[in-house]
């Protein structure tokens, strides 16, 4: 008991820095983030004035060794007893941490890039940047090592970047958790979901972001027996929506379509890989804080895919699933809650839906039934 | 009665709207759209009033379909409309066009205009139809304005050149950065020079602007066309006159220069493939053109008095005042004394033109150009602010289809592929 005390609670080393900090970058919109170790890996969490929450699981497959002694079953008093859970499960480190000062960390190390300190010919080969993108170490330059460890409960989060001759320390202060209750997202409950590139979102939430609005309303709804996705906003200068169809308008598409998307060669892209309503016989609709969506956007515009979710309480999910490298997949969720329609609303309903085309949808989904 | 305006941008087609957007909104914040029913015109004017854009887009050639009713005015009739450079450019986005069909390429765009009666909301609706199903739906509001066409009287603009406009964009690039004016000048050596300069102000001994010369010298071998009084300078503003090249540049094509003699407007023309791009610039310089000027401000040595009166003798008795300020609309004053106020706009008027727009050339200590007189009402031009389409909708000076197009008087047989004026001379001698 007492030797297990003295090794560290964590340790945990990573090859590449830099694949830490583009996942934490993404939910870098907080000054404090809560950080709980488990078995897994380490779950980063960050939340905006309980309306708004993020977070990025650093899993332990981004690490090349990752140690985690689960501190026996806590003698002090459980803080959620009423849990019937609880007294199984172990005692999960969390505290809190500075997510600002943890990123410039990880960060040390682009100033000695190894790709402008070596001599060309001594660099790394270049040919994984064809199949590594933007993610390799070597386009990167952060080929080096980080090593991540937690000693006892109220200890610094200790972080060692070596390269080469040099060694960094950081020892990051960590604070009490306060346990802010997180966003209630029900996944029993599910009011819409779809599944689509996290650059589709991306270019709709940069496409509407001209109008600046200040709410973002999704919709959704079966159109024509297929699935109809739509974001939309309005400002002073005009409304903007982008709308997702999963039967191309493209009359002919152009032999040089498919070319360079990642999908080529599917038979007929789609753009919504899932789709799900939970009452397909009316629109869906929900609106939330447009700046608050905004600060997915970089998570967005790194991410592969995006699942979008919401609840029958219109609290809205995106789990974004980014590749940090070919082959490894990490995850990152924002949660959004909602906000309450006025009954001003319906006007825009009837605007947004009071097209030929819809009109003809609806028409045809009357059929349907 | 409402306006039907629909039409089609091919990819290509939509990607030379983001240019020409970018363009214009080098010169203004607000770009008046005028649909007829054979073209699009996209028109901008700049804040000083010296300078006044046109870019005509053929409805047959430039779009993949278009149509235009307009609710009045006949065949002739216009719909009309000033909207945001930015919020435009905010919809044509760079990239439209990618033959490789990225993110961001549009399959087409297709634009209408939602102006009803019995709408509550009119609305200029952009639908950007993207590869693979996604389509993005735009939809902008309007001011309803008048749309005024500043005139150019190419028959008289003797002085004449044309030049490739990539080959002319190199040379803008010598260009110093913080000059403000250039000076076209055509040597009798057989070269063209181009010197952009800012004159030195100071205030006291205090320099609030340095002097800066930049000058380009070109061989007229080099134009596709020289054709300038040899001696004569013209001067326009640099930053006009980069964003024109540049533009002109991204379509390829050639620059032709249109100018009779400093203080008249000079007029860059070029296009291709249905868009039709006309920039209309008031000049300065010295009309004396063989006078010899050593340094920047030209016009300031000579005096203005004397310059002036050559011009009156020699060119503008047979000139067609053709470039005159767009008229106001008449929520701002009553026609009535706005005919009275152009009466020396009109060709058969003595020489001297008290309300030109361009330059005040009774004015003798000014020897630069003053774009207007703001205290003056009279002389202030600007766009009608008021929504009120219907009562007075056209004014006095507009098309309304009932006149017949007179032969001679009208001063741009020259340019027939230019915008017919909005104002008829015949029309307007008609009304006084």
């Amino acid at each position: 008991m007492e030797e297990e005390d003295e090794l560290p609670l964590l340790t945990a080393v990573s090859s590449s820095a830099r694949q830490l900090y583009l996942l934490l970058r993404c939910i870098n919109f907080a000054e404090k983030a809560h950080v709980q170790i488990n078995d897994g890996g380490l779950q980063f969490s960050v939340d905006e004035a309980s309306v708004m929450e993020g977070s990025a699981f650093l899993s332990k497959d981004l690490f090349t060794t990752y140690t985690f002694r689960a501190p026996a079953p806590s003698q002090r008093e459980i803080n959620d007893s009423d849990d019937e859970d609880a007294p199984l499960e172990p005692d999960l480190p969390t505290f809190q941490i500075s997510l600002p000062a943890l990123l410039e960390t990880l960060q040390i190390f682009g100033l000695t890039d190894p790709s402008t300190s070596k001599p060309h010919w001594a660099r790394d080969a270049p040919a994984s940047t064809a199949t590594g993108g933007a993610f390799t170490n070597n386009v990167l330059g952060m080929n080096n090592m980080c090593r991540i460890a937690y000693a006892s409960p109220g200890s610094p989060l200790s972080i060692v970047l070596t390269e080469a001759s040099i060694r960094t320390t950081c020892n990051l202060t960590t604070y009490e958790p306060t346990f802010a209750n997180e966003i209630p997202f029900d996944r029993q409950a599910l009011a819409f979901k779809t599944i689509m590139r996290g650059t589709w979102l991306y270019d709709a939430v940069a496409e509407l972001s001209s109008t600046s609005p200040e709410k973002l309303t999704l919709w959704a709804r079966t159109r024509a027996r297929k699935p109809y996705f739509a974001l939309s906003s309005s400002g002073t200068l005009g409304s903007a929506r982008v709308e997702f169809n999963n039967t191309p308008v493209t009359r002919a598409p152009p032999p040089t379509n498919n070319a360079g998307t990642v999908d080529a060669g599917a038979p007929q892209v789609n753009l919504l890989e899932t789709f799900q309503l939970s009452d397909p016989t009316t629109p869906f609709r929900a609106s939330y804080k447009f700046s608050l969506i905004q600060r997915a956007a970089r998570t967005m515009s790194v991410a592969t895919k995006v699942s979008v979710r919401v609840d029958e309480q219109g609290v809205l999910s995106l789990q974004f699933m980014i590749e940090v490298e070919p082959g490894k997949v990490s995850f990152v969720d924002f949660r959004f809650v909602p906000l309450v329609e006025d009954d001003e609303d319906v006007e825009e309903t009837q605007f947004l839906g009071g097209e030929e085309e819809s009109d003809e949808s609806v028409m045809e989904d009357e059929d349907e039934l | 009665m409402m306006v039907v305006l629909n039409f089609t941008l091919t990819p290509e087609a939509a990607a030379k709207v983001h240019d020409l957007l970018v363009c214009l909104g080098k010169f203004s914040d607000t770009v008046a759209i005028e649909a007829r029913r054979e073209r699009f015109i996209f028109t901008a004017l700049n804040s000083s009033k010296s300078a006044y854009a046109a870019l005509t887009l053929d409805g047959k050639q430039f779009f993949s379909s278009y149509e235009c009713v307009p609710s009045h005015g006949g065949p002739d009739g216009r719909f009309t409309c000033s909207m945001y450079t930015k919020a435009l450019l905010s919809v044509f986005k760079g990239r439209l066009y990618d033959p490789l069909g990225r993110d961001g390429a549009i399959d087409r765009c297709e634009v209408s205009v939602q102006d009803r009666e019995d709408e509550t909301q009119c609305r200029f609706i952009v639908k950007m139809v993207c590869n693979q199903g996604v389509i993005k739906t735009y939809k902008l509001t309007y001011e309803a304005v008048d749309v005024m066409h500043a005139l150019f009287d190419r028959n008289v603009a003797r002085n004449r050149w044309s030049m490739n406009a990539g080959v002319m964009k190199e040379y803008i690039e010598f260009f110093g950065t913080k000059t403000e004016m250039l000076d076209i000048f055509a040597g009798e050596d057989g070269r063209a020079v181009f010197k952009s300069y800012t004159e030195k102000i100071a205030n006291g001994k205090e320099i609030l602007k340095h002097p800066l010369v930049t000058a380009v010298a070109v061989n007229t071998s080099d134009f596709e066309e020289f054709n300038v009084q040899p001696g004569c300078h013209i001067i326009i503003s640099v930053k006009d006159f980069k964003a024109i090249v540049i533009h002109a540049d991204t379509m390829k094509t050639s620059l032709k220069a249109f100018y009779s003699h400093p203080t008249r407007p000079l007029q860059f023309s070029y296009g291709c493939d249905g868009l039709l791009c006309e920039f209309t610039l008031m000049t300065s310089g010295d009309y004396n053109g063989a006078t010899a000027l050593p340094t920047p401000a030209p016009a300031a040595q000579v005096s203005r008095g004397a310059s002036l009166a050559a011009s009156a003798a020699t060119s503008d008795a047979r000139e067609n005042r053709s470039m005159r300020p767009p008229v106001e609309p008449p929520s701002r004053r009553p026609p009535r004394r706005q005919v009275g106020s152009r009466q020396a706009a009109l060709p058969n008027r003595p020489p001297q033109d008290p309300e030109s727009l361009f330059v005040n050339e009774d004015e003798e200590e000014d020897t630069q150009w003053e774009p207007a007189d703001y205290n003056n009402e009279e002389e202030a031009l600007g766009w009608d602010a008021s929504a009120d389409r219907n009562a007075g909708n056209f004014p006095t000076f507009q098309d309304s289809g009932s006149f017949s197009r007179p032969d001679g008087v009208q001063s741009n047989t020259d340019s027939m592929e230019g915008i017919a004026p909005t104002q008829r001379v015949s029309q307007v001698k008609g009304l006084w």
